[in-house]
């Protein structure tokens, strides 16, 4: 296990270079120059030309990564261009709010998936399976900033429960909540659906009716662990994406985490905020990316964390 | 080159709007080119003051918060080091001015400064400085606070992007003791009280807290205003407390106290949908920046009251690249301007809501001549047509004109948001007079790059600065080759009109010089004018009592919360 651990590190390191490279590379290449967005539009050539040597943009790209690099080998992200301060607390300050955000969202996603999903798979071509599926669909074709309006117009300017931006106490927290819950919970509930569909055609949850078992016990402690593995893949990729900042429904609900973030810093064409967030978000995918296949092991003993996963399917 | 520039911030704001909502395309529709939410805009004169007329028999009470709805962040609120206008908005509550402008009149009237007096060469200006003023820091205020806060902007180590610009004319400055402050000019300069009468930019500064705070200052800045900083929310918001000490207020307002809500709270909220649900739901109080589009619903609704100001500076013109043979000929300069109907250009953009432009000024700023509308270039296809004929081109089998065997084909500037729209409409109507136009549509950067360039034609242009010396910045030819004179006009008579304009301090002689420069710029037609756009502001009730200021936008000294 632990040799394992460290082999995914050492693959994760790979991974996070070819994304600083990446990211670099392509935040070079969007048009817009940082030095004209900060200067604004009364600078002279020569301010233009000395704040761009005093921040090292007269610099070829390779000196710049490079340069870049060994800053961030040494724990440093750079520092701010729009606001002078280290890249890494400006991301850092965002973070617990995203996290907040995600993990409610999550919460709510898995509870509703899940008990979607086992209600379909057991009453599975009924009303119950229909209705169940068509939500799900519609959740997968509904855009969340369209959700988000929409629940805001409702809860905040109708009906005046919720408030709107006014910070990230419980109260502000719950529609953006449910709006991610809802949305992500449809993915889930598919899934948990198929699996149990699957699995509960197998032979030995024919055995394990024919012994006489009650249906919650062959749902629960029979079926259902074995229908996980495809879902908890799929939770964990959702929890990485949702930890790199959910871009869309931070916005709309002017929730201040790490995706309201990225959008101010990529319109400001701040480089090293950008890519600061882009690596963290790196990172953070090949943390939980790692901690899933570790919790395959758990879910399924048949699993082995560092061997092939033939029985995974 | 000459500075000044709210322009810069403006144009970055503005940037930064469209370029974040565009990332979001279909949640919200594309701002402006105009940050209409953070230039200090202005109305026209007659309509400036709207003190709190309809609640003057209501008595104002003291508690409360007004939180104030705005779509960008500040970078820092060292004034001295940021460039952006959100912040100079923000900063303003902070502190206070050496003279103030009346709302009404827009003549200039002492503030900190009880006096002042200008040498015969126009080149020293000594104001008397009040005391008993303090900072929040409980320092006291003297005329040597201000000195020292000017030098810090005019040191180049400090690199005060707009604060220094506004002082760039100012060769040094000196206090000889605590009530007098002197400062040596490089040369006259009328616009200096302009800017001297801005809250934010040039308001003192206490040494003291910027040598304690060091790095930090510019999340914890200090002045001498009504409010004091509190705290500041990364990406969601900056309070203000209220400055119990504060006996100092601008002699414009009512309330010569302290203000009367206990706390000023701006929220940043940046996605225009969530902001007007803010603002539906009284999460917020007042909403910054409202566009044309939405402000319909508040106008009839007595639950909110619409706050509205032109933008002072022109929101779009085309400027021409005279660097270009086919725009040295002035009757094709003067053609393109009677072959734009910018009536029809205003009513799709911007749904009516603003003022067709004739001239190089808006309405809203000093030395606005009226006679420009009768002056300037009309929508007038077949004198377009006669002028180019004139100027000896002919048309084609495909109905475009063509001189020498080259068809007349331009390329116009634009950018994302209004102005592409804008462009479009452009691009049909010079069609229907037979000449091409090509559409390049850049980042603004991008624009601003080609523009200094000269590897254009035509593009697209706004500014806002609530002085006419803008013009130099536009049109001087010291400006041509690293500037903002992106139309290259090299012209003896503008560059002796413009000088005259800014070294000129008696206002009514000012005032006819930019009377000549309009005339003259109408008549060289270097530019098309096409619209200057109002700006919107919607306060909800309870909150009463919100001024505004042709030039600053909104007041909130007489401010309070009727609850």
């Amino acid at each position: 296990m632990k040799q394992y651990i460290l082999q995914r590190l050492a693959s994760g390191l790979i991974v996070l270079l070819g994304i600083s490279i990446f990211s670099f590379a392509l935040i070079h290449l969007i048009p817009g120059d940082p030095i004209r967005i900060m200067l604004g539009e009364n600078a002279t050539a020569e301010q233009v030309h000395a704040l761009r040597e005093q921040l090292g943009l007269n610099q070829p790209l390779v000196t710049q990564y490079f340069h870049y690099l060994s800053g961030v080998l040494q724990g440093d992200l750079g520092t701010s261009f729009k606001t002078g301060r280290p890249v890494l607390s400006e991301i850092l300050e965002r973070f617990p709010a995203t996290v907040k955000l995600a993990a409610s969202g999550m919460f709510l996603a898995i509870c509703i998936g899940i008990t979607m999903g086992v209600l379909a798979a057991r009453f599975k071509d009924t009303f119950i399976d229909f209705s169940a599926m068509s939500i799900a669909t519609l959740g997968v074709s509904v855009p969340s900033f369209w959700l988000g309006i929409l629940l805001i117009m409702l809860f905040t300017v109708k009906l005046g429960w919720l408030p709107i931006a006014g910070g990230t106490g419980f109260r502000d927290l719950v529609l953006p909540a449910v709006t991610l819950g809802v949305l992500a919970s449809t993915v889930i509930s598919r899934l948990t659906r198929a699996g149990m569909v699957e699995v509960l055609s197998f032979d030995y949850i024919r055995t394990a009716r024919a012994k006489g078992l009650g249906e919650r016990a062959v749902l629960f402690v029979h079926a259902f662990r074995n229908a996980m593995i495809p879902v908890v893949t799929i939770i964990g990729l959702q929890i990485a994406s949702l930890l790199g900042g959910t871009v869309i429904i931070e916005r709309v609900f002017d929730w201040p985490g790490l995706g309201s973030l990225a959008i101010s810093s990529i319109a400001s064409r701040d480089f090293p905020l950008v890519q600061g967030i882009i690596l963290f978000i790196g990172v953070i995918f090949v943390l939980v990316n790692m901690l899933v296949d570790i919790v395959y092991s758990l879910i399924d003993p048949r699993i082995e964390v560092g061997q092939t996963k033939e029985g995974a399917s | 080159m000459v500075p000044t520039a709210y322009l810069k911030k403006i144009f970055s704001t503005a940037t930064m709007v469209s370029l974040s909502l565009s990332l979001i395309a279909g949640c919200s529709t594309p701002p402006a080119s105009s940050p209409a939410s953070e230039s200090a805009p202005a109305t026209t004169p007659s309509s400036s003051t709207e003190t709190p007329a309809a609640t003057a028999n209501l008595q104002p009470k003291k508690g409360g918060t007004i939180t104030i709805g705005i779509a960008n962040e500040p970078d820092q609120l060292d004034i001295h080091k940021t460039g952006m206008a959100v912040a100079n908005q923000i900063a303003g509550n902070l502190g206070a001015s050496l003279v103030t402008q009346d709302p009404d009149t827009l003549e200039f009237k002492p503030y900190l400064a009880e006096s002042w007096d200008v040498s015969e060469d126009g080149k020293t200006w000594t104001f008397k400085i009040r005391t008993g003023v303090k900072f929040h820091d409980g320092t006291s205020m003297t005329a040597k606070s201000i000195a020292e806060t000017y030098q810090r902007a005019l040191d180049p180590a400090t690199a005060a992007k707009v604060a220094g610009s506004n002082l760039s004319e100012v060769e040094s400055v000196e206090s000889p003791d605590d009530t007098t402050l002197v400062l040596h000019l490089k040369q006259p300069f009328a616009p200096l009280l302009q800017f001297l009468s801005d809250p934010g930019w040039l308001q003192p500064l206490s040494m003291q807290a910027i040598a304690q705070a060091g790095d930090k200052y510019g999340r914890q800045p200090v002045g001498v205003g009504p409010w004091k900083f509190e705290k500041w929310e990364n990406g969601q918001s900056i309070s203000f407390t209220r400055n119990e000490e504060f006996a100092w207020a601008d002699p414009i307002f009512k309330n010569q106290g302290a203000p009367y809500p206990d706390r000023l709270v701006y929220r940043f909220i940046s996605e225009n949908q969530t902001l007007l649900a803010a603002l539906d739901s009284g999460s917020i109080d007042i909403a910054r920046g409202v566009v044309a589009k939405d402000v319909a619903k508040y106008r009839d609704n007595p639950q909110f009251e619409v706050k509205e100001m032109l933008r002072n500076g022109l929101g779009l013109f085309v400027m021409l690249n005279t660097r270009r043979p086919v725009f040295q000929e002035i009757e094709v300069r003067q053609a393109l301007n009677k072959a734009i109907n910018k009536e029809a250009i205003m009513k799709a953009v911007i749904q009516g809501e603003g003022v067709v432009s004739y001239g190089p000024l808006p309405p809203s700023l000093f030395g606005y001549d009226e006679g420009v509308k009768d002056y300037g270039l009309k929508y007038q296809v077949d004198e377009a047509n006669a002028l180019l004929e004139k100027a000896g081109y002919t048309k084609n089998a495909q109905g475009i004109y063509e001189k020498g065997g080259k068809s007349l084909k331009l390329d116009l500037l634009t950018q994302t948001g209004t102005w592409a729209q804008a462009s479009q409409l452009i691009q049909a109507m010079l069609k229907d007079i037979g000449v091409e136009v090509n559409i390049v549509t850049l980042e603004w950067g991008a624009l601003v790059d080609t523009a200094t360039k000269g590897s254009f034609d035509m593009t697209l242009m706004g500014y806002t600065l609530n002085d006419p010396d803008v013009l130099y910045l536009f049109l001087h030819s010291s400006q041509a080759d690293n500037g903002l004179n992106f139309s290259y006009v090299k012209d003896d008579k503008m560059d002796q009109l413009l000088e005259k304009g800014r070294t000129t301090v008696d206002s009514a002689a000012r005032k006819d010089v930019y009377t000549e420069i309009q005339k003259y710029v109408v008549e060289q037609a270097w530019w098309v004018p096409i619209y200057t756009e109002k700006q919107f502001n919607v306060v909800r009730k309870p909150v009463e009592g919100v001024g505004i200021h042709p030039l600053r936008g909104l007041m909130y000294h007489d401010s309070w919360v009727n609850q």
